[in-house]
């Protein structure tokens, strides 16, 4: 369904372009997880970006349903590092916000989506007034508003403690097996690579290139952690990154 | 209450200051030349009404003035310091523009709107201007584009960016900035009202009672220093309204 097919990106003009991306193939079939995994700062963010439809490649195609990606859309939801969160609205206009901007008003279910996160005694809190855990879950209420068939994450889980981290991982399982949308992880962390992606592509320093892809047809479940091939995959990983 | 003590507090200490400063001026000259603070205190309220008549003129040309130059720079100063192309265009301009000092067109101003209340206000809405344009400018660029990425992914269009982002997060720093330009612009109204002979405004009845009668005037900087207080206080009581989010307890719920 999702279809990547030798996308360079560049970054600036003429002597100062930085190429992020290079000559990067893939492809996603519907309802399936696929995790980025690279080193800080190798352009997987910019890949997700233009994933998104937020910035073009300098060559190559991304396609969505035989469609060309080349503008943000509905059906594509982006969970951003610190969940995007704009300080100034409430929990409940920040979870609503794609609705809002497109002119549409909050169904009866988005209240439930937010009780489901566990969110329903804070929804006129602002975001300064929640955990880093409380906030990605408003990120998430907001990127599940629209009902998307895609949904893409950039870093979502980096700078919360391991506790809260896992409780999360755990959440976007369940909701990926509940909701069934497509789902692309950037991440700079094995462990959360190997519990989310049921296939994995290891990518090289920038600019990053495809260096290894690792499949792991074994996850999707919450005790997946304890379970040998857990430990296999994430040695498997370890290895392609060090290579 | 502790605020209103603590306000209480630094005012009478700044009293005391001011009456030790006189009693000493006056002590090593032998004669009258800095009046203390209950002289002057005692001329506000014998010139209670002149004064409340000046300090309505004063008060509605510096609010004018304030009001001008925010629905101008503002705007503008957000748009030049998001979009590179105009800020390209207008930073040279700004740069040439932004050190004269603005003073200096008094008189110009004077010959182009006469000597009544138009050219006070546009004294001090020429100065602000500056100063918000600047400050806009600033803080729209400082956005953190995490924000700005945020909404374009929920497929926000060009003016959702301005109103959903680029005008909340830069609120608080133009508020900064009208605090600011309330000090300096009543520097400027003081100048723009003493220009003007037989004019209205606490800057003329300062200047006019300066040389012969200076407890007066003092009472007129009393009123001058009011004037700014209660603006400041007012700019406050809208910044907590507007930008609530600002003040929220920062307390992680669990």
């Amino acid at each position: 369904m999702i279809d990547v097919h030798a996308v360079t990106i560049d970054y600036g003009q003429g002597e100062q372009t930085v190429r992020a991306v290079e000559n990067v193939s893939f492809h996603l079939d519907k309802g399936k997880s696929l995790a980025l995994i690279g080193p800080s700062g190798c352009g997987k963010t910019s890949l997700l970006f233009a994933l998104s439809g937020l910035l073009y490649p300098r060559s190559g195609r991304i396609t969505m349903g035989g469609e060309e990606v080349n503008t943000p859309r509905r059906d594509v939801a982006l969970i951003l590092q610190n969940a995007g969160l704009l300080p100034w609205k409430t929990v409940w206009q920040n979870a609503n916000l794609s609705l809002l901007l497109n002119g549409e008003f909050p169904q009866q279910n988005a209240a439930e989506v937010l009780a489901h996160l566990g969110l329903d005694s804070v929804m006129k809190r602002f975001p300064a007034e929640l955990s880093e855990g409380m906030k990605r879950r408003v990120g998430i209420a907001r990127a599940l508003s629209t009902s998307p068939s895609v949904l893409l994450m950039d870093e979502p889980l980096a700078s919360l403690d391991t506790l809260t981290r896992e409780k999360i991982q755990d959440l976007f399982l369940n909701l990926w097996h509940e909701h069934g949308f497509s789902l692309i992880l950037v991440t700079h962390n094995i462990e959360e690579a190997a519990f989310l992606g049921q296939r994995i592509i290891v990518f090289t320093d920038r600019p990053a290139r495809i260096s290894a892809i690792v499949d792991n047809p074994q996850m999707g479940a919450l005790d997946y952690r304890e379970r040998s091939p857990f430990q296999a995959v994430m040695s498997q990983l370890r290895e392609a990154l060090e290579a | 209450m502790k605020r209103v003590l603590t306000y209480v507090i630094s005012i009478a200490a700044l009293l005391f200051a001011w009456e030790m400063a006189s009693l000493a001026v006056n002590g090593i000259n032998h004669a009258l030349i800095l009046p203390g603070p209950f002289d002057a205190l005692s001329q506000v309220v014998k010139n209670a009404a002149e004064l409340q008549r000046n300090f309505a003129a004063s008060a509605w040309r510096l609010i004018l003035a304030i009001f001008i130059s925010l629905a101008t720079a503002m705007p503008l100063g957000l748009l030049i310091g998001r979009e590179p192309t105009l800020d390209r265009f207008f930073s040279p301009i700004i740069y040439i523009t932004y050190p004269i000092p603005q003073v200096a067109l008094i008189l110009f101003l004077f010959v182009v709107f006469g000597t009544g209340s138009a050219t006070k206000v546009a004294m001090v809405a020429l100065a602000l201007f500056f100063q918000i344009l600047v400050s806009a400018r600033g803080a729209a660029k400082n956005i953190d584009e995490e924000y700005i990425t945020s909404v374009l992914s929920a497929g926000a269009s060009r003016w959702q960016v301005y109103w959903h982002v680029v005008l909340p997060a830069t609120l608080p720093q133009i508020l900064t900035s009208v605090r600011v330009s309330i000090g300096l612009g009543i520097a400027f109204l003081y100048i723009a009202e003493t220009r003007a002979a037989l004019g209205t405004g606490l800057g003329s009845f300062i200047n006019k009672h300066m040389l012969f009668s200076r407890d007066r005037a003092f009472a007129g900087i009393i009123a001058m220093a009011i004037l700014g207080l209660l603006l400041y206080i007012a700019v406050d009581v809208i910044e907590r309204i507007i930008c609530r989010w600002k003040y929220v307890k920062k307390m992680p719920l669990k």
